[in-house]
C-alpha cells in the first residue's frame, strides 16, 4: 500500500503539542482561495517547472517507508511530540495508511491530524480509533456562503457532532479573511457554534502568502485579500475569550 | 596569513617565525590604535627576548626583568599582569592547548611541590627546583611592591607556603598561574573546571559570612574582565581564539550531575558581560536539570554563542575505552576549543594537525588512471589507499617536532614529577597527538555524486565529470546547482551516508592505530577542525559542488533543509570510538525568533539531543539580516559576537571570509524555514 504525500517535514514546532513531524497528504475536497498549499489540493501527483526542470508535488511512499520516516525523531517526541497529518486534508488518506496508524499506535506515537473535516464518515471512524488531538477547520458555517469554498456544512457539523459525542480531543483552527470568514454573520455563526461544544482551545490565525510561488508553478494566481487589523483580531479573540475559551494567536 | 607564516619559516627558520608572531601579538595588543608600521616598529624598539642555552638562566633572567606594575586602584582585589615586552626565545614548538589542575594548585603550595622533587634525575630535580626559586623570587617582588595592598599580597605570598584557603584567594592562584602560561610562551590556557573547583571556597565564605553572594559575583566579574583584557595578544591567528575555556557541570562515577550555584553565575555573567572570551563549555547529560538547560539556551540567545554542549553521556565511555583512567576520563576538559583533555595529565597536542579528508581525493584524481574506477567498491577502495598513503606521510611529519623544555609545566602536569622526566620528552602521564579532521562531509558528498551520475545513471564517464570538476564547472551553472543540491548528504540521517562516513574514519582510525608519536603516546582524531577555511583556500572544485577555493563544510553541519533532528540523528550515529574522539562539533545556525516563538520546544529538543547522542555542539544564533548590516557598517556593530571554529569572536575582528561565510550560512539557514 503506498500514500501520496507531497512533503515530511520533521522538526515541526506549530503542529500540535510537542516536537513533531507533520506529513502532507495530497488531495482535499474543499477549494479555498486562500489555501497555503495549492499543491495539495489535487489528489494525483501533478508535474511543473522551475528554471526549465520538470518537477513533481507529491511522490508514492509505502506505509514501511513513511513509518521509518516518522520513527527517525521518536526521541524528540518525548510525552507529548509526535506525528501531524496535514495537506490538504490530514484525513483524506486515512482509509489507506490505517496499518501505518495501527503500528504508530503501539509504539506510543502521539497522532495530531489537521482537517476539514469534509469527509465521508468512513474516515472519521477511523480517525477516530487513533487520533489524539484533532486540529479541525472553522471557517464558513453558512451553507450558502460556503459554497465558495466547496464545503459541505451539515457533514461537516455531523462530523463534529461524532467527534465530540465521542469525546475527542479537538482544537478549531480559524483562519480570518475578511471576504470569507470573517464576515459579521460568520463571526456570529462560528461564535454560536463555539458556545455549544465549548472546545479546551480555538487558534485563530491571519492568512499569509509564502504559497504565492506555488500557485504560480501551478498556472494559478492567488487572489488578493482584505488585510485584517490587529484590532479586529484582537476584538474576535476577545469575543472567544467571553465564552471562556482559550483562544490563541498562531503566529507561522 | 598563514601562506606568509609557511614562507617566513622556511626561508628564515624557526626562530624568526617566532619573533614574526610575538611582533604581531605586542603590536596588535598595545598598540593597535596607531597605524600599523608604527605599530611594528615601537613593538621591535621594546621587545626584550632572553635567550640562553640554559632554560633556567633566560627564565630567570625573563622573571627578573619583568616589569611589576603597582596596584593603583585600591578597590582592584587581584594582581594580574603580563609584561608583553619581555619573553624567552622558544622557537620550538611550546607544549600548550591544556589547562593545569587547579584543583591540585589551590590544594597545594610551592613548597609542597618542593617536597615531591626527588632524586631520580638529579639534573630534572635541580631545574625544577631553581624554577620554583625563580617564581618565588617573582612573587616576593610583586608583593614588595604592593605591600599596601594587604589582602592581594597575602594571597600571593601563600602561593608559597600555604594552600587557598578563601574564595579570593583560590581566584589570585588561578589569575596567577594563568599569568605566568601567558608570560612563558604557553598559547590556549585553559582555565578548567571552575565551578567544581571553586565551590568549596565558595561555600565557607558564604556560611561564615566573609562574602555575600553579590560579592562573589563581583570577584568573578572582575576575574573574568582581568581574563579578557589582553585577549588580543592572547589570541592565535584568529582574534578571539585564546582557548581560555571554562569548563562546568558534568557527571561523576555514579553517573550523578554536578553543578552548583557557581554553574549558574558564570553562565549568568557570560549573558550579562557579552564577552567573546573566556568561553564557557557546559558539560551536558541526560541527568542534568532542565533549569541549567535552559539558563544555557538564554545565554546561547544572546547570540554570543556559548556555551558549547559536550555530552558526558557519549565522551566519557570513549575516554575510557581509548585507555585513560576511569578517574580522569570523569574529569575531562577541552584544549582550547572540543578536544577532550584530561586536566593536568597529559602533554596532548590536540591540535597537532589538520587530517584534511580532501587532500587524499584531490591526489587521487590527480594521479591515477579513473579509466580503471569503474564502479564505486573501485572508487572507495582507491580512496582509501590514497588517505593511508596520505595518513602515514602526517605521521612522519609529526616525527619531526621537537617541544622546548619547560620546568615549568613540568612541576605541574602529572607525572613528569613521579617520572622525573620534563614534559617535552614524554613525561606526563598522557602523551596522546591529536588532528582535527576537516572536509569530510565534502568528500562524502562528493563521493555520493560519483556514485550517482557516474554508477548509478551513467549520465557521465568519470573522466567526464572530471573534467567538467578541473574546469571549476564553468559555463555548467545548472549542473552544479544540481551536485549541490543533490542528495542524500552528509548530515541527514540516512543509513547510507552514514555507513559511507563511518567506513571512512573507521579506515583512518586502523592507520592511526597502533603507531606510536615521538613522546610515545598514540594518535586520536576528530570531525571538527579550525580549518575548513585555510585549506580550502589552495584546494580545487570537488564533486560535492564547491567551487575552487570555496571554503569546506564546517564541523558536523549540513545544508540539507531536514531539520536540526536530521543533523542531530546523524551526529548520533557516528562511530567515535576508538582514537575519534578528539573533538566532533555539530555546528548550526538559528535565527533568534525560532528560538525566542519556541523556548520550552527548544529546550525539550536539546534535551532529547544528548540522548539521541551528539557528542559537541555549538550554535550562532543570530540573523543574516544582522550580519550583513554588520559587513556594512562595523561601527554600529562594536560588540556583535559569533561563533568561529570552536571559540567566540567579535564579528569586526574577524577577517572577511569568514564573515562572509557566515553570512552565507545564516541565509542557508533562513532559507529552509
Ligand atoms: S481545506 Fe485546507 S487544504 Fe483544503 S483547500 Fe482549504 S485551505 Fe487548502
Amino acid at each position: 500500500m503506498k500514500a501520496i504525500v507531497s512533503n515530511i517535514q520533521r522538526f515541526c514546532l506549530h503542529d500540535g503539542p510537542g516536537i513533531r513531524t507533520t506529513v502532507f497528504f495530497k488531495g482535499c475536497n474543499l477549494r479555498c482561495p486562500w489555501c497555503s498549499n495549492p499543491e495539495n489540493i489535487d489528489f494525483n501527483i501533478q508535474e511543473y517547472e522551475e528554471d526549465g526542470e520538470l518537477l513533481h508535488y507529491g511522490y508514492e511512499i509505502s506505509l514501511e517507508e513513511l513509518e521509518k520516516e516518522i520513527l527517525k525523531d521518536k526521541l524528540y517526541y518525548e510525552e507529548n511530540g509526535g506525528v501531524t497529518f496535514s495537506g490538504g486534508d490530514g484525513l483524506i488518506q486515512f482509509k489507506k495508511i490505517e496499518p501505518l496508524l495501527k503500528n504508530l499506535k503501539k509504539d506510543n506515537i502521539n497522532i495530531c491530524v489537521e482537517t476539514s473535516l469534509v469527509v465521508s464518515e468512513e474516515l472519521v471512524d477511523i480517525a477516530i480509533k487513533y487520533v489524539d488531538t484533532f486540529l479541525v477547520d472553522l471557517k464558513i458555517l453558512n451553507q450558502n456562503d460556503a459554497n465558495k469554498i466547496n464545503t459541505d456544512v451539515s457533514l461537516y457539523k455531523q462530523n463534529v457532532k461524532k467527534l465530540f459525542d465521542n469525546h475527542c480531543n479537538v482544537i478549531f483552527r480559524i483562519p480570518l479573511v475578511p471576504e470569507y470568514t470573517y464576515t459579521d454573520s460568520n463571526i456570529e455563526e462560528i461564535l454560536k457554534f463555539l458556545q455549544e461544544y465549548k472546545p479546551k482551545l480555538v487558534q485563530v490565525f491571519k492568512l499569509h502568502r509564502l504559497g504565492e510561488k506555488k500557485y504560480k508553478t501551478l498556472n494559478k494566481k492567488m487572489p488578493e485579500f482584505k488585510n485584517i487589523t490587529d484590532e479586529e483580531i484582537n476584538s474576535f479573540m476577545n469575543k472567544i475569550k467571553e465564552l471562556k475559551i482559550n483562544v490563541e494567536y498562531c503566529k507561522i | 596569513m598563514n601562506h606568509i607564516k609557511r614562507i617566513i619559516k622556511k626561508i628564515l627558520g624557526k626562530k624568526i617565525l617566532f619573533y614574526y608572531n610575538q611582533i604581531k601579538r605586542v603590536s596588535i595588543n598595545v598598540y593597535s590604535h596607531e597605524n600599523k608600521v608604527i605599530s611594528i616598529f615601537k613593538s621591535i624598539k621594546n621587545i626584550r627576548v632572553y635567550n640562553s642555552k640554559n632554560k633556567i638562566v633566560s627564565l630567570s633572567k625573563l622573571f627578573e626583568n619583568i616589569k611589576i606594575n603597582k596596584i593603583t586602584n585600591k578597590n582592584d582585589n587581584f594582581y594580574y599582569d603580563i609584561d608583553f615586552f619581555k619573553m624567552m626565545n622558544t622557537p620550538n614548538s611550546v607544549i600548550g592547548n591544556l589547562c593545569l589542575d587547579y584543583s591540585k594548585i589551590l590544594n597545594n603550595s610551592l613548597e609542597d611541590v618542593k617536597k615531591h622533587l626527588n632524586n631520580k634525575n638529579i639534573e630534572f630535580y635541580n631545574t625544577e627546583f631553581e624554577t620554583i626559586n625563580i617564581i618565588e623570587k617573582y612573587i616576593d617582588k610583586i608583593v614588595k611592591l604592593n605591600s599596601k595592598n594587604i589582602t592581594v599580597c597575602t594571597n600571593l605570598s601563600n602561593i608559597k607556603n600555604n594552600k587557598a584557603s578563601s574564595f579570593q584567594e583560590a581566584l589570585q592562584r588561578i589569575l596567577f598561574f594563568n599569568m605566568l602560561l601567558w608570560q612563558t610562551n604557553h598559547r590556549l590556557n585553559g582555565l578548567g573546571r571552575l565551578d567544581k573547583i571553586l565551590i568549596e571556597y565558595y561555600n565557607n565564605d558564604i556560611e561564615s559570612g566573609v562574602l555575600t553572594e553579590e560579592m562573589v559575583k563581583n570577584l568573578l566579574k572582575e576575574f573574568l574582565l582581568l581574563l579578557h583584557k589582553d585577549y588580543k595578544f592572547k589570541s592565535n591567528s584568529l582574534l578571539g581564539d585564546t582557548g581560555q575555556i571554562i569548563e562546568l557541570g558534568g557527571i561523576d562515577k555514579t553517573g550523578k550531575y554536578l553543578c552548583n550555584d557557581l554553574t549558574y553565575m558564570f553562565i549568568e555573567l557570560m549573558e550579562e558581560l557579552k564577552l567573546p572570551d573566556p568561553k564557557v563549555l557546559v558539560r551536558v547529560s541526560k541527568n542534568m536539570p532542565r533549569k541549567l538547560m535552559e539558563k544555557s539556551l538564554e545565554c546561547i540567545q544572546t547570540g554570543i554563542g556559548c556555551p558549547l554542549f559536550a555530552n558526558d553521556d557519549v565522551i566519557i565511555d570513549k575516554l575510557i575505552n581509548f585507555g585513560y583512567d576511569k578517574e580522569d576520563a570523569y574529569n575531562y576538559g577541552t584544549s582550547a576549543c572540543w578536544e577532550p583533555y584530561i586536566i593536568g595529565k597529559s602533554s596532548a597536542q590536540n591540535n597537532i594537525k589538520s587530517l584534511n579528508f580532501m587532500f587524499p581525493l584531490n591526489e587521487l584524481l590527480e594521479k591515477e588512471n579513473l579509466n580503471k574506477i569503474t564502479n564505486f567498491e573501485i572508487l572507495l577502495k582507491t580512496y582509501n589507499n590514497y588517505l593511508e598513503r596520505y595518513v602515514n606521510n602526517l605521521i612522519s611529519d609529526l616525527k619531526k617536532i621537537t617541544f622546548e623544555q619547560d620546568p615549568f609545566l613540568s612541576l605541574f602536569i602529572d607525572d613528569c614529577i613521579k617520572n622525573g622526566k620534563d614534559i617535552s620528552l614524554g613525561g606526563a602521564k598522557y602523551n596522546d597527538f591529536g588532528l582535527t579532521g576537516v572536509a569530510l562531509s565534502n568528500v562524502v558528498n562528493s563521493l555520493v555524486n560519483i556514485k550517482d551520475f557516474v554508477f548509478d545513471k551513467n549520465k557521465m564517464t568519470l573522466i567526464e565529470f572530471n573534467e567538467i570538476r578541473k574546469n571549476d564547472f564553468e559555463k555548467n551553472e545548472a549542473f552544479l546547482k544540481k551536485l549541490k543540491n543533490n542528495g542524500p548528504k552528509y548530515g541527514e540521517d540516512d543509513d547510507f551516508i552514514i555507513n559511507l562516513s563511518n567506513n571512512i574514519i573507521n579506515f583512518a582510525s586502523s592507520i592511526f592505530e597502533n603507531k606510536k608519536n615521538i613522546l610515545g603516546g598514540k594518535y586520536k582524531f576528530g570531525l571538527s577542525s579550525p580549518n575548513y577555511i585555510t585549506d580550502s583556500k589552495t584546494s580545487p572544485a570537488s564533486f560535492d559542488g564547491r567551487k575552487n577555493g570555496e571554503p569546506f563544510n564546517v564541523h558536523i553541519s549540513t545544508d540539507v533543509s531536514n531539520g536540526y533532528t536530521g543533523l542531530i540523528n546523524f551526529a548520533g550515529k557516528l562511530d567515535y570510538n576508538a582514537n575519534r574522539f578528539n573533538g566532533n562539533v555539530v555546528d548550526f545556525f538559528v535565527t533568534p525568533n525560532f528560538i525566542n516563538d519556541n523556548f520550552d520546544k527548544f529546550v525539550d529538543f536539546l534535551m532529547a539531543s544528548i540522548k539521541v547522542g551528539f557528542f559537541e555542539m555549538q550554535m550562532n544564533v543570530v540573523s543574516s539580516a544582522k550580519l550583513i548590516e554588520a559587513r556594512k557598517n562595523p561601527e554600529k556593530f562594536p560588540n556583535l559576537v559569533v561563533r568561529v571554529w570552536g571559540f567566540s569572536a567579535y564579528f569586526n575582528d574577524l577577517p572577511d571570509d569568514y564573515k562572509d561565510y557566515l553570512i552565507e550560512r545564516a541565509l542557508k539557514n533562513e532559507s529552509h524555514s
